[in-house]
């Protein structure tokens, strides 16, 4: 199984390493640089800084037991969309703008690829794990709205991540889709198969 | 008989409600509005919630396992800074 994590930031690195358990080849594509303030609540350490998001964490698993990994340092657009996402078996979208959620999305229902999506709002407060065939990308309150940075919300990222990787091994074991509302009170599944 | 979840501010809690008839986005975040101001909703009394505070939020609206009416409202996600 071929499980392509699209972004690897706060919470796509942390679902990754709660899925290094998965008999499955785990690709990363990201074309961010880590930065310094990433490693409060990204999965990198300090040698990372300065490397590609998606290189780095692939270094990082070769330090773990038997995990296969691949990763692409590439922005995800029209043109390489098919491409790089063509061989999977499985998309997490873990981006963190609206653009490049709709692109993915667009690509995986052409091509019928199953698509599961990741988010928080903007205020850190609330994530949302929902599948591509119940997912509409909310509009923006207002242009350009400042995310969640640093570390003050790391636990409501490591939740959502979490549940972000539950999702990926129900479906890598048992084929189900389920999505979730989270926040820091609960998790709440809200629908599925 | 519905179950109306409010996510605010980092707490979430679970209230019944009674509908008589279909409710709008809009009908759910004024019904939301006053149920917080009230203290009808468990662990969020907050008395001078400002009647914008939901102006941005989603509503969701899934059936349950027996059937019953489970309506969400929460905040927006994804956000969509670049």
């Amino acid at each position: 199984m071929r499980i392509i994590f699209c972004g690897v930031g706060a919470i796509g690195s942390q679902a990754a390493v709660l899925c290094r358990n998965l008999e499955a080849s785990l690709v990363f594509i990201d074309f961010d640089r880590v930065e310094s303030k990433n490693l409060l609540a990204q999965a990198y350490v300090k040698p990372s800084v300065g490397k590609n998001k998606a290189e780095a964490l692939k270094l990082q698993f070769l330090n773990l037991h038997g995990v296969k990994t691949e990763s692409f340092g590439v922005r995800i657009t029209r043109d390489n969309v098919e491409a790089l996402c063509g061989g999977a078996d499985l998309l997490v979208d873990c981006f963190d703008n609206q653009d490049s959620r709709v692109l993915l999305s667009e690509f995986a229902r052409r091509a019928g690829k199953p698509l599961l999506h990741g988010a928080v709002s903007a205020d850190g407060t609330f994530g949302l794990v929902r599948w591509d065939e119940r997912f509409t990308p909310d509009a923006e309150e207002t242009i350009g709205q400042a995310t969640c940075e640093g570390g003050a919300h790391l636990p409501l990222l490591g939740l959502l991540a979490a549940t972000l990787a539950r999702s990926v091994q129900d479906f890598a074991k048992q084929g189900s889709r389920r999505d979730a509302l989270v926040n820091l009170s609960s998790v709440v599944p809200t629908s599925g198969t | 008989m519905a179950t109306l979840n409010i996510t605010y501010d980092g707490m979430s809690a679970d209230v019944p409600v009674e509908l008589e008839r279909p409710v709008t986005d809009d009908d759910v975040r004024r019904i939301a509005t006053e149920l917080v101001r009230s203290g009808g909703v468990p662990g969020m009394h907050l008395t001078g919630l400002s009647n914008e505070a939901f102006r941005y939020f989603v509503v969701d609206r899934f059936r349950g396992a027996r059937g019953e009416e489970r309506i969400y409202l929460r905040p927006k996600v994804p956000f969509g800074a670049r």
